[in-house]
């Protein structure tokens, strides 16, 4: 079993996991690490195997072949014992519809056999969280919303050690996203959490570390920062005074290896470079030989999506 | 067993607050109520039936108590049981395709837990039931009839009960084997159409839990009874349900 600096087990570790469904690979060989007191984005395409992976490690399901191992338990062995320390809250979870919203919370604390005061402050807490304190209706009438955050409180009620979202902000307005994710990031250091997403920007908002999943096979997995610092592909962006110019320099640089895309437009050259070293070299030259006056050059960093689009495109091919 | 309690409280709370409070309680004190009823009035409308046809003459004893306990005792052993089964079709897998199975065992309550907690609900409301329709059977019996003695249709009741609960954790059984509801209330009334047909073969009766059908009869005449095999084997069936029941819903996935 791998440990963290400080002697820890990992949040979660995966090695070799395997599910088939009959000749369908839903997960293929997935090694993965989570480090406690994280926020983890686990991040791809619809179909990628995420809500899979994350069914294994609630114990919901079995893996065909490798282990999972959850707080450092395995998911298969001691799940009584795993399942005390975390909250789960599926893709489209499911309630008592007769119960109102404090009822469901009370429920939940009492199967985790905490006393009533306990199960009363939080309830009373995490109602507030989820804007649903002043709401008395049963849940049979709640909106797919109202159910999305009654659900993550009551994922919350034991205050975990590992929360585990499938999907959390999929079914939430601009608002209710707002503010789950700002509850997600609230809680690190103090919480592991795992969440599913497809939802990119929701990753790159309050993750510290992420992995991307696609059929079944995790294609990349590290911090944000270095996961984007490991694009191969960059943009560059030259802006100079006249249409003529552009196309003098567009003319010097065509050719080069290092140029994967070059498009002219407004005065400016819109480039993809696969070696932003030689390009941040010989593109000043061009344009020194050229003779052209510069007004504008610019490497846009690449975001998660160039990244994501990349490795997912990367594996289509 | 880390939320049991808590789980039952949840399954107790759900009889009261939903239609399960209704159906069968209150189907089992109609029957309570309407069944001494019937038994005072049949012989006046067989006559009544019959008064058109010439040279006809049915002469019928006087309707008694023990008349009633048996139409009590008849209409539980056919609409109860069929509304046990209905009842029972979707316990675990309502909860299964509800998603509600995976919102309560994504916490400690274990599998067994859950699948013992359906059991004990749904035993504890076909009890309390059978105590209330037998209490009205009892009350409205002895407004119409003289009432001798109870023991009889308190035997048969009990029979019941046990034959009940069994039909309870072959519900159970089958509802965590089946997905849908409709293909575990086709199981149940299989189960129990052919439980009625076997119950008239006589070695199985005597042998098996099947003999405990034709008992509930012959306990309302007073008649001492051999009970042993069928009661032992029932209990044997109830316990061998709820383990199978319990292993088929551990191994499945959700």
């Amino acid at each position: 079993m791998t440990r963290s600096p400080n002697g820890t087990p990992p949040a979660i570790e995966l090695r070799g996991l395997t599910k088939a469904f009959g000749p369908t690979i839903a997960l293929d060989h997935v090694d993965l690490v989570v480090q406690p007191g994280v926020v983890f984005g686990f991040l791809g395409r619809n179909g990628a195997g995420k809500t899979t992976a994350l069914r294994i490690l609630a114990g919901l399901a079995r893996p065909t072949a490798g282990a999972a191992r959850v707080l450092g338990h395995d998911v298969t062995g001691a799940s009584e014992a795993v399942r005390q320390r975390m909250g789960f809250l599926p893709d489209v979870p499911g309630f008592y519809p007769w119960m109102t919203a404090r009822e469901c919370l009370e429920f939940a604390g009492r199967l985790f056999e905490l006393d009533s005061a306990t199960v009363s402050t939080r309830a009373d807490a995490l109602l507030d969280m989820a804007g649903l304190a002043s709401v008395s209706t049963r849940i049979g009438g709640f909106s797919r919303g109202m159910k999305q955050r009654l659900g993550i409180a009551q994922a919350l009620i034991n205050v975990p050690s590992l929360l585990m979202l499938d999907e959390p902000t999929s079914a939430l307005d601009p608002i209710g996203r707002k503010e789950v994710l700002d509850m997600i990031a609230s809680l690190r250091g103090r919480t592991t959490v795992f969440f599913s997403t497809h939802i990119l920007a929701d990753v790159e908002r309050v993750c510290d570390a992420v992995a991307i999943l696609e059929r079944g096979r995790v294609v990349a997995s590290a911090g944000i920062a270095e996961l984007t610092a490991r694009a191969t592909a960059k943009a560059i962006v030259v802006e100079l005074e006249n249409d003529r110019d552009t196309a003098m320099v567009a003319s010097v640089l065509a050719g080069k290896n290092w140029l994967k895309a070059l498009d002219t437009r407004d005065r400016s050259l819109h480039m993809t470079v696969s070696d932003l070293a030689a390009a941040q070299r010989e593109i000043p030259a061009a344009i020194v030989a050229t003779g052209a006056p510069l007004r504008r050059f610019e490497i846009d960093e690449a975001s998660l999506e160039d990244v994501f689009v990349e490795l997912v495109e990367g594996d289509d091919r | 067993m880390t939320g049991f309690a808590a789980f039952l409280r949840k399954e107790l709370t759900e009889i009261r607050r939903t239609w399960r409070l209704w159906v069968i309680p209150g189907m089992l004190v109609f029957f309570g109520v309407t069944s001494p009823i019937i038994a005072a009035i049949t012989p006046a409308m067989v006559k009544s039936m019959t008064a058109s046809q010439k040279g006809m003459v049915v002469r019928l004893p006087p309707p008694t108590a023990l008349e009633a306990f048996a139409q009590f005792i008849k209409n539980l052993d056919q609409f109860i049981l069929v509304a046990i089964i209905i009842a029972g079709a979707g316990v675990i897998s309502g909860e299964r395709s509800s998603g509600t199975a995976i919102l309560v065992l994504t916490k400690p309550l274990s599998r067994g837990a859950f699948v013992v907690t359906k059991i004990l609900a749904q035993v504890f409301l076909v009890i309390t039931a059978t105590a209330l329709g037998t209490a009205a059977c009892l009350v409205v019996t002895s407004m119409i009839f003289t009432v001798v003695t109870v023991a009889p249709l308190a035997a048969a009741v009990a029979l019941w009960l046990l034959y009940a609960a069994l039909l309870v954790v072959v519900m159970t059984l089958f509802s965590a084997a089946f997905k849908s509801r409709g293909a575990s209330a086709g199981a149940g009334l299989g189960f129990y159409f052919l439980t009625l047909l076997l119950s008239n073969w006589a070695p199985a009766a005597r042998y098996s839990f099947l003999g405990l059908v034709p008992a509930m009869g012959e306990a309302l005449t007073g008649r001492a009874l051999s009970l042993g095999w069928p009661v032992a084997t029932a209990i044997v069936a109830i316990v061998g349900g709820i383990a199978s029941a319990v292993a088929i819903f551990e191994r499945q996935e959700l």
